[in-house]
């Protein structure tokens, strides 16, 4: 140990400073650095709240799970044969290059290149760095030679699986055109209040799946017509929406109906308007709730590292490519929101107990992830596995138990029309399209060696 | 009144002695220690009342300025928000009692807002109305009605007066609207509700009681609520903070101007004279302020006609304006207008000046005025005496709620850190929002609607949270002092030092408004016109002295001077002496006669158009959907539009082209008028985005045909659509050739019967890459341009004098250029004397000068603009794949005081170049930033381009060289798009008509609606298009072209994405 490394560790960790004769004798030798699933989860939690922070639409966040997780799994599928690497199973990913350096700590590089890979995929990287670096001081506080070994193979990865993620036509996405809102066309999609926000990744549909053939591989029925007939169907599912949410507002804000809508309202962007005054109230995607359903999962069957990395990996893949899956539709069908319709022929005041956020309505993308995230959950985790959701804990809204992943799904899709944002039929065949996406990825997909 | 100019020097050497502020300095701000007044207006918020409770917790107290005791010294009023009004009585030498408590001004409301001396009672004797917020937040009380007892002391009596209004009020006016002689009053009132969503537009039809505004016509005994009849909106989402009253449209009924904050327009009442208004905004104006606050009306060009600013919030500074919430997005703006049914409204000032009968011209940019931050009060008088309307504006707020990071990423760590209960937001959240306290503006005036920042000259720029102004002259020494209510701290007074000669006036009318308020003084001298109207709520939430005040300059006399009564009669006195304070007393000896706004002008429509009905209608293709960051639209070029004499029988015909979607049309010339022809071989080619034409007529086989040049911005459905074509008229038939494939967007097609020149503008979807261009003769292709840069227009014009029809190319980013014709070989000489480089748009020959040789005029982009080039500074437009994803970007950055920054802000450029939000996680950290520090070593491998000039203006012909003088200001409101040659007026010698306007810009640069289009006669001499009868204001003309009928020449106007119109010539 250098004399630097020596002040360092003085100065970076002071607590240790009583056990100071204790590790001058010890330093030669080191002690094994060990990577526990926790502090896996922790290190997803880190990229949520970062995301928080830097404010990501659901796609786009559904995008900043996926790959960090695959580049950890990937590693962990080198060393543990219980586990199958993915190459060859989802687009384009090829082998990963194989660790040559025997004292590579795989849970290790698999956390590093999870960070690192997070990093280039947020805004804010300066929060990844400052995390990264304290879990870095620990680690080669502890054993140099397994972390450094770790790292550069971590960090090898992580070159590698950017390199592969670059060509997943994100960055052309960037500049495609703007959806273009054509007021004339009574049923086509209109920027909502407060924000009136352009509609968001009108080209998600471009972005590479994973496992599905294409975007429009499980594309839904089409909704009911457009009709605003009173006796269609269509404006029969409009109504409902607005009856709905009429009656559960009557009954208050406690009313379970009211609760549910909150509990899964997923808005990473609700801006409030008071005069002059903005603000927004942020909290995590729909994608992030799931994977907060992930960790919850993980950790109640007390999952050691790989099968915590493998639960994460493939439920984030279901995330992701429902969001290609869903929002191909939306841009497909450009169906207009109730709450345009509902303020423009029954209730100019109505406003629904969510923001509608800034995309088109059909199908919906809550129902869609759920439904698949709900399917692969089930597949790992077993079908009667009751849970305890405190994911929005953090968010001011209370606990939730759900008897299963599938009832949790099914709240989840109907909130959305408690939430006054979703007709039925986007619900449903929404959950139903999630549900065909996460049963390709549990059918397609071979992961875990059974 | 005394008038006593020694109070003056005194003060003079007293305030240079007793402060160290700079000698030159035309205010100097008078101590309370000096004055007595220690009145400051502490706002005092809670967890339970602040800004997140109740929206205009900022908006702080008024100011009265005005004679309580008729002593001839004005006193001083102040409303506080949450504490007791104050009362100064004026000792003399700018000593001031506190009378408030022995007055019985105090007050009782919660919560006061605007503050307004008048006499209401018509005895003589100012009173005073407090306006008040109440029914919300727990605010209690009631609008107050202070009715002077002649002794220093009030007696409040609103109920009486039946004024006692429990509203959301921010000030009244007192006016008198139906002229029966006595005083009415507009309540100017304020919305609350959450400004969630627009709504429809109309539901200000639906009336109110505590938002809406209301119109009180005062019965003698009480005031009876005539909003309805009236015709006032009284709406829910009237946000009512600035009002003007003025006879706008002189026709002797006084007329109101009500600024609404956020997304309601500005109502704009014109007084029908029968006891109803009729809200005119949309007529009158193009576009408004966004988060209207205070006005002003003033005549600032003495013309006779008052002028107008409507205050926003834009503020100058670059770090301050990239790290606010700025302009709508695209998308937005049209969805509120179109569809709700509001007006365009952009976030700055606007300055408005009056075109009698016609829509205002909105300059404020032009003008200097646009950009004062967080603005509350517009005060127009000639403070420094030099016979021109100087401008005070007041601003400042405590916390900026509009600061980007605050809203995106500080407000919700404190929501989430802390999770409050119930509420959202607590005070400590609240106060991390940036400081807005900002210095004062002042702006001098030149008499012409320009206005120079004078601030740090005229004053010690101290920054302050400043609402309310009254101005009036404190001293009585012939200028104008001014004090603002100030937030949390003592008030400011600014007292005036000018040496200059002035005069003031009070007058003494009749009946129930002894003070005159509604009349007009016209004033002259040195042959020039001042022109004022006596109304005293102006400067938000406040009320001036009531006196009229000219500054003279260095004349000590007025010629002459006309004061139109209330009533409509007249009174003229003449050789008034300056610098003694005139009271003129009602005594008539004339009756007043309506100036006429609609006399018989050179241009008049002609009713059945000549039998054009064509019609060009834009797509829905919003350019900026695809390439986020371009300057302005491509895709907006056309309408095409060729004269010539297609069939052959002697007459010319008509050639419209089509937008995209749209087929060109071709109008053929008939004793009848022209006739429509029907073609399909058009219809089959409505594809096409047709923007240029010209008809070719072959000598040889005597035939003509028709080119269209096509363009827009788009690929799809194959660059196929972007061909330029070749059709001949045949048998009656329209057949169609290709012409060679040049897949790009025509700029302009032009003949001089031999050569034919295309010029092309850029490839599609691609801005900035520069295409070919190309001369062709016999349908070959003789000659390539392969860098002329973006072609606009062309001209064949022997500009050497060597006989033969040599080429000047113009376009966007490059100079005039010039080709000389060697024997059909065509080689650039350099003729122009300076670096040039314009978004040139149209050039026409003409003599503008007068000196026997040809000019060339050119329309250029206007200087009304947010864009700002000079030589030594060009505008730059970098263009290269920022972010290496296959597709090219565009960045355009100015000179602003010390380095090049981009124009637009984070979100803007991130839009399109997500990397920019991984280098900047926060807009503070973008804010201010050079375009080298923004984009770093992206720079480097992009190309340049350069304005150096936006400046509209002629190329002077000095011995076949030539030198670019810019137009005069009235031609750069707008661009100029068109120009046409011809002897309108009959005159013998030609004149040319300009024109232009231009919409294809994201809200950020707002609309380019309010130039009138001009007759220039000669360099100067230029007259509006709306003193000459044609109504080109809120169009966009794309050409200008004299059309012949039966020998009988026309004015075809073509806009874009309307109807063309036809004018004839009254000569």
């Amino acid at each position: 140990m250098t004399k630097l490394k020596f002040m360092n560790l003085i100065n970076s960790n002071a607590k240790f400073f009583f056990l100071l004769p204790l590790i001058l004798m010890g330093c030669k030798k080191s002690e094994p650095i060990t990577i526990s699933a926790l502090d896996y989860q922790n290190g997803v939690d880190k990229v949520t709240e970062i995301m928080i922070h830097d404010i990501f639409s659901p796609p786009v966040a559904s995008r900043i799970y996926a790959y960090p997780n695959i580049a950890a799994y990937e590693i962990i599928a080198q060393n543990d044969p219980g586990y199958q690497s993915l190459a060859g199973q989802i687009t384009h990913l090829q082998p990963i290059p194989k660790a040559s350096n025997p004292a590579v700590n795989f849970p290790l590089a698999a956390l590093v290149a999870h960070m690192e890979i997070s990093k280039a995929v947020i805004f804010s990287e300066e929060r990844m760095e400052s995390y990264r670096d304290s879990l870095y001081d620990i680690w080669q506080n502890k054993n140099e030679a397994e972390f450094e070994a770790s790292k550069t193979y971590g960090l090898e990865v992580a070159a590698f699986i950017k390199n592969w993620m670059d060509s997943d036509n994100y960055k052309e996405t960037r500049t495609m055109p703007k959806f273009t809102v054509i007021t004339e066309e009574p049923d086509r999609w209109q920027p909502t209040p407060p924000a009136y926000m352009d509609g968001i990744e009108p080209h998600w549909n471009k972005i590479r799946p994973f496992v599905l053939d294409s975007a429009s591989q499980f594309k839904p029925t089409p909704p009911p017509a457009f009709s605003m007939e009173p006796d269609s169907d269509f404006y029969k599912e409009l109504s409902e929406v607005y009856e709905i949410s009429n009656q559960i507002t009557e009954r208050g804000d406690e009313s379970e109906e009211v609760q549910i809508a909150q509990f899964w309202d997923c808005n990473p962007y609700v801006s409030v308007t008071r005069g002059h005054l903005m603000f927004a109230t942020k909290k995590i995607t729909p994608g992030a709730h799931w994977i907060g359903i992930t960790e919850i999962a993980t950790r109640s069957t007390d999952s050691d590292f790989n099968q915590t990395v493998f639960a994460y990996t493939k439920a984030s893949i279901g995330i992701y490519d429902g969001f290609i899956s869903c929002w191909d539709e939306k841009y497909r069908s450009n169906l207009i929101r109730p709450e345009t319709l509902i303020n423009q022929h029954l209730d100019e005041n109505w406003k629904p107990i969510l923001q509608t956020p800034p995309f088109p309505e059909y199908s919906s993308g809550h129902s869609v992830v759920s439904g698949a995230s709900a399917t692969i959950l089930t597949d790992i985790f077993g079908d009667d596995f009751k849970f305890l959701d405190d994911t929005e804990l953090p968010y001011g809204l209370p606990v939730r138990t759900f008897p299963s992943f599938n009832k949790a799904a099914q709240e989840a899709a109907i909130s959305r029309m408690y939430g006054g944002i979703h007709y039925r039929a986007a619900i449903e065949n929404g959950l139903a399209q999630g549900i065909q996406v996460g049963t390709l990825v549990n059918n397609k997909l071979k992961m875990k060696v059974k | 009144m005394k008038f006593n100019r020694n109070y003056y020097y005194l003060f003079l050497l007293l305030g240079f002695g007793a402060c160290k502020q700079p000698e030159e300095s035309l205010f100097r701000l008078l101590p309370a220690s000096e004055s007595g007044i220690d009145f400051q207006n502490t706002v005092t918020e809670s967890d339970s009342l602040n800004i997140l409770d109740y929206l205009y917790f900022y908006n702080g107290g008024g100011v009265a300025m005005g004679d309580i005791n008729n002593d001839g010294l004005a006193d001083l009023f102040f409303s506080s928000n949450q504490l007791k009004n104050k009362l100064y009585l004026n000792k003399g030498n700018l000593k001031f009692d506190d009378i408030s408590s022995s007055a019985k001004v105090e007050g009782q409301s919660s919560w006061n807002t605007g503050a307004i001396m008048v006499d209401i009672n018509g005895d003589g004797w100012l009173d005073i109305y407090v306006t008040a917020v109440v029914g919300i937040n727990g605010f209690e009380g009631h609008n107050e009605l202070f009715i002077n007892n002649k002794d220093n002391t009030f007696t409040e009596s609103s109920q009486k007066y039946g004024l006692d209004f429990q509203c959301y009020s921010t000030s009244a006016a007192f006016l008198d609207y139906d002229l029966d002689g006595d005083l009415d009053l507009y309540l100017l009132n304020h919305a609350v509700h959450t400004q969630e969503s627009f709504g429809r537009a109309q539901i200000r039809n639906d009336r109110n009681e505590k938002t809406g505004d209301k119109l009180l016509r005062n019965d003698g005994a009480a005031f009876t609520d005539v909003s309805e009849e009236a015709g006032i909106y009284g709406g829910i989402n009237g946000y009512g903070l600035g009002i003007s009253v003025a006879d706008f449209n002189k026709d002797g009924y006084p007329d109101i101007y009500v600024g609404n904050d956020f997304h309601e327009d500005d109502y704009y009442y014109l007084n029908n004279g029968d006891g109803t208004f009729t809200e005119s905004l949309k007529t009158y104006f193009g576009h408004i302020s966004r988060f209207s606050m205070g006005n002003d009306a003033a005549d600032i060009n003495h013309d006779g006609w008052p002028d107008l600013i409507s205050l926003d919030m834009l503020a100058q500074d670059d770090a301050v304006i990239k790290s606010s919430e700025g302009d709508d997005m695209y998308q937005t703006l049209k969805m509120r207008t179109e569809q709700y049914g509001y007006h365009y409204q952009y976030s700055r000032n606007m300055l408005f000046t009056s075109q009698p009968g016609m829509p205002y011209l909105e300059t404020a940019l032009l003008s200097g005025v646009a950009a004062t931050d967080w603005s509350w009060s517009a005060l127009f008088a000639d403070y420094d005496l030099d016979g021109e309307k100087d401008l005070f504006i007041s601003n400042g707020i405590p916390k900026r709620p509009n600061n980007l990071d605050y809203i995106k990423f500080i407000s919700n760590d404190e929501i989430q850190r802390k999770l409050i209960d119930g509420r959202l937001m607590d005070q400590e959240a609240l106060e991390m929002m940036p400081s807005g306290k900002v210095a004062n503006y002042f702006f001098k005036g030149d008499g012409n609607s320009h206005f120079m920042d004078v601030s740090s000259q005229w004053s010690t720029s101290v920054p302050s949270i400043s609402g309310a102004s009254a101005m009036g002259d404190l001293d009585n020494d012939g200028d104008l002092d001014i004090v603002t209510n100030n937030i949390d701290e003592p008030v400011s007074i600014y007292i005036n030092q000018s040496k200059g000669n002035s005069l003031e006036i009070t007058l003494s009318y009749k009946d129930k408004n002894p003070l005159g308020i509604g009349a007009k003084v016209y004033a002259y001298t040195q042959g020039k016109l001042h022109y004022q109207e006596l109304y005293t709520v102006r400067g938000f939430q406040a009320s001036s002295q009531p006196l009229i005040h000219f500054g003279l300059g260095t004349a000590t006399l007025m010629d002459s001077l006309k004061i139109v009564w209330p009533d409509r009669s007249e009174q003229k006195l003449v050789n008034v002496k300056a610098n003694e304070l005139l009271k003129v007393s009602y005594n008539p000896t004339d009756t007043w006669v309506q100036e006429a706004t609609t006399k018989k002008t050179l241009f008049a429509r002609v009713t059945n158009n000549l039998g054009i009905q064509y019609e060009h209608r834009e797509d829905h293709h919003t350019d900026f959907n695809y390439q986020k960051l371009i300057p302005y639209e491509v895709s907006d070029r056309g309408p095409a539009f060729a004269y010539g004499d297609l069939d052959g029988d002697g007459a010319k015909d008509l050639v419209f082209g089509g937008a995209r979607n749209q087929q060109a049309e071709i109008y053929r010339a008939t004793e009848a008028g022209f006739k429509k022809f029907e073609s399909l071989a058009l219809a089959q080619d409505s594809l096409y985005e047709d923007t240029a034409a010209e008809i070719i007529r072959d000598q040889a086989s005597n035939r003509s045909s028709l080119l269209l040049g096509s363009g827009g911005n788009v690929v799809s459905p194959s660059l196929s659509i972007l061909e330029d074509r070749n059709y001949t008229l045949s048998n009656s038939n329209l057949q169609k050739t290709s012409l060679p494939e040049h897949f790009v967007n025509t700029g302009v097609i032009k003949t001089n019967g031999e050569f034919t020149f295309v010029g092309n503008y850029s490839a599609p979807v691609n801005f900035g890459k520069i295409v070919p261009s190309y001369l062709m003769k016999n349908n070959a292709v003789v000659q390539t341009f392969e860098d002329l840069g973006m072609v606009t227009d062309a001209l064949w014009d022997d500009f050497d004098k060597d006989g033969l029809k040599d080429l000047i190319i113009i376009g966007e980013w490059i100079a005039p250029k010039f080709f000389k014709n060697e024997n059909g070989q065509f080689k650039e000489v350099n003729a122009v004397d300076a670096p040039l480089n314009g978004l040139w748009q149209t050039i026409i020959p003409f003599d503008i000068d007068q000196d026997g040789d040809m000019d060339y005029l050119l329309g250029n982009w206007g200087l009304n603009s947010k864009f700002s080039a000079s030589a030594g500074h060009p505008m730059k437009m970098y263009y290269s794949d920022f972010d290496q994803n296959g597709s090219t970007e565009t960045i355009l950055a100015t000179f602003q005081k010390d380095t090049y920054r981009p124009l637009l802000g984070l979100d803007e450029l991130s839009g399109q170049m997500v990397f920019l939000r991984k280098k900047f996680n926060s807009y503070k950290e973008f804010a201010g930033k050079s375009i080298e520090e923004v984009m770093g070593e992206t720079l480097k491998n992009a190309e340049v381009f350069e304005i150096h000039t936006l400046a509209s203006g002629f190329l002077r012909n000095e011995s076949n060289r030539f030198h670019f003088v810019p137009f005069s200001s009235e031609l750069q409101i707008a661009p100029i798009k068109a120009f046409t040659a011809f002897d309108f007026d009959g005159n013998g010698t030609q004149e040319v008509l300009a024109a232009g306007n231009y919409f294809g810009v994201i809200p950020f640069h707002g609309r380019f609606d309010s130039f009138p289009g001009a007759m220039i006669h000669s360099e100067k001499n230029v007259q509006l298009g709306s003193t000459l009868g044609l109504h080109l204001a809120q169009k966009s003309v794309r050409r200008l072209e004299i059309i012949q009928q039966n020998n009988k020449p026309y004015l075809l106007i073509i806009y874009n994405n309307d109807k063309a119109e036809v004018y004839e010539f009254n000569q």
